[in-house]
């Protein structure tokens, strides 16, 4: 029997790092670009129906390029996209839970004129950012498309509940999708630089793996995020965290999801900075505590995207994974603890007649399912719901109590929420005259972005 | 099945129900830092709030949530005017939804900040 987990390597083998750092070589690919004519500039996916951004590409291109998606190399071939909607497969045999494609209209189609083999350069604003090698062109049906990446109750009865619908935002992301999609790998050639608070916490994973070396953390539980945490997800953390192998966890990852999210979400600069006053003001310490992101505009698919948090994490160097109920989930869509039926047993209609630590070409990281905890007055403490059994008795917390309460401009007591997150959300809310998630803050993050892209000069 | 409308209360709040009868039904949670008064409704009303407010859904404790800051303070208001934690309250906001709604869209751009020290 082995005492000691060991990190495991990256999802594929090997680490997808597709980043030019040498800006000769950078010029010469622009410039050829020019010539030929193939610029794209990087355009916002806007709602099918009402022109909103839901997402910006731009995001997918740097979480592949900087080996958060590995083996994931760029945008995948109509192959690869089949394997994936009927499998939750690479061509490679990998598990991988979504299509990552990047994909124009006709019209800006017709206007390149680009095909298999070339060389497209894409532009963030107006600069030169990153290379698209088309090894393919084809065309979709974004409807299709997104009704497939979900699954429906007649395909996947295992977990889902509803039809999606244009009130998923992840389906509306699929469905939002232009129809041509130019397949081939991604090279970033100009890295774009940061603006605070992302700055501080972008932690790309080969990074990351160096910073638990530093650190000598042999053991990490990750945790998910879309949201500032509360105590209970703090309590979640803690707990969590006691798993491990011979000792608990020597570190915690907290790993947010930036990028374009629903109304009434936080907004991602008040998640970040919440996220580390946890350990700032000492609820968990500094060296034990480490906050990070990953760009994604969030497709809210609970098992499917616990699947994507698994192989990112994993990535990044985690042992574990922490799971709870309704995990990145939205709506009714799925069961409850869909996330946790995957990585306890499977789920047959994706792809999984076993866990995806137990599949072929599968994962590494290992699940941990968390319930939920409570405040019980009775025990007088936060308690785990699998432990207190004062059911009468219990007072749940909820990410809309909290909400409800902020709205109003009442603090929420110690109890449920560190001062101290409150502050940084209240921080923030002056920034934005707005606590949460608003049209103005969606219109405000897809003009500013999270980077700006220096000149090649 | 019975759903929650949670109303929070502070220091102001609590004044104004200070002496009425609805003073007996305030429970104090979360080891007795916060106070709320709790009215509850059937289906009907329930579905009637869903459908006025976009952004109202029931949470896990059969709690209706994220319904307009202007909803909530009327809520309150009608609370102390009947004096009642009855379904009525409810019923009696809902005949004014229009005016909720105008004040809820302005809500959606601009609700102001608590002024407390951030740095």
């Amino acid at each position: 029997m082995e005492l000691y987990f060991n990190r495991p390597m990256p999802h594929g083998g090997r680490l997808v790092e597709r980043v030019l750092k040498d800006k000769k070589a950078a010029k010469k690919i622009v410039q050829a670009c020019e010539k030929a004519g193939a610029v794209y500039d990087i355009k916002p996916t806007l709602h099918y129906k009402r022109g909103t951004p839901v997402r910006n590409v731009y995001r997918e291109i740097m979480s592949v390029c900087y080996g958060f998606f590995s083996p994931v190399e760029g945008s995948m071939t109509s192959a690869e996209l089949e394997s994936v909607l009927s499998k939750r497969r690479l061509l490679s045999g990998w598990i991988f839970p979504y299509p990552i494609l990047f994909d124009i209209s006709k019209e800006d189609y017709q206007k390149l004129g680009v095909d298999a083999g070339d060389r497209l350069l894409l532009r963030l604003k107006g600069k030169p950012f990153a290379i698209l090698d088309i090894e393919e062109v084809y065309e979709i049906d974004p409807a299709e498309l997104a009704d497939r990446t979900f699954g429906t109750p007649e395909t996947n009865p295992e977990v889902v509940k509803e039809k999606f619908d244009d009130k998923h935002p992840g389906w509306v992301i699929y469905r939002s999708h232009q129809p041509i999609i130019l397949a081939g790998k991604f090279t970033i050639i100009n890295e774009p630089i940061f603006k605070p608070p992302f700055d501080r916490f972008w932690i790309p994973p080969r990074k990351c793996r160096e910073i638990f070396d530093e650190r000598g953390w042999r053991t990490v539980i990750a945790h998910q995020t879309r949201n500032v945490p509360h105590v209970g997800h703090e309590m979640l953390m803690k707990a969590a965290a006691f798993t491990g192998d011979v000792e608990p966890c020597h570190g915690i990852l907290v790993n947010a999801i930036i990028g374009v999210k629903r109304r009434g979400d936080y907004p991602d600069e008040a998640i970040l900075e919440a996220h580390d006053m946890v350990n700032k003001a000492g609820y968990i310490k500094p060296n034990r505590h480490l906050v990070s992101f990953t760009l994604w505009d969030m497709r809210y698919g609970n098992p499917l995207e616990s699947l994507l948090h698994g192989i990112i994490r994993q990535n990044m160097g985690c042992t574990h994974h922490m799971f709870g109920r309704d995990h990145a989930a939205v709506g009714e869509y799925y069961d409850t603890f869909a996330t946790q039926i995957l990585w306890l047993k499977g789920i047959p209609s994706y792809g999984f007649d076993k866990p995806p630590t137990e599949v072929e070409g599968g994962l590494q990281i290992r699940p941990q399912n968390m319930r939920e905890f409570w405040y019980c007055p009775k025990c007088k403490e936060m308690a785990y719901s699998e432990n207190c059994g004062h059911d009468k008795e219990k007072q749940k917390l909820s990410g809309s109590l909290i909400r409800g309460l902020v709205a109003e401009g009442v603090q929420p007591p110690a109890i449920i929420m560190r001062p101290e997150v409150f502050k940084t959300i209240v921080k923030w809310w002056k920034k934005f005259d707005y606590p949460f998630v608003n049209e103005k803050y969606v219109q405000y993050k897809e003009e500013t972005l999270e980077v700006d892209v220096p000149d090649l000069d | 099945m019975e759903y929650i409308l949670e109303v929070f209360l502070d220091d102001y709040r609590l004044a104004k129900l200070k002496g009425t009868p609805v003073e007996a039904n305030i429970e104090a949670v979360f080891g007795g830092e916060l106070k709320v008064v709790r009215v509850k409704v059937g289906e009907e009303v329930k579905n009637d709030i869903l459908k006025a407010f976009e952004t109202a859904r029931i949470d896990s404790r059969a709690c209706i949530t994220d319904t307009p800051v202007a909803f909530k303070r009327a809520l309150f208001e009608e609370i102390a005017n009947q004096k009642s934690l009855g379904e009525e309250v409810v019923k009696a906001v809902l005949a004014n939804i229009d005016k909720i709604k105008e004040l809820a869209v302005k809500e959606a751009e601009y609700l102001p900040a608590p002024e407390i020290e951030t740095e």
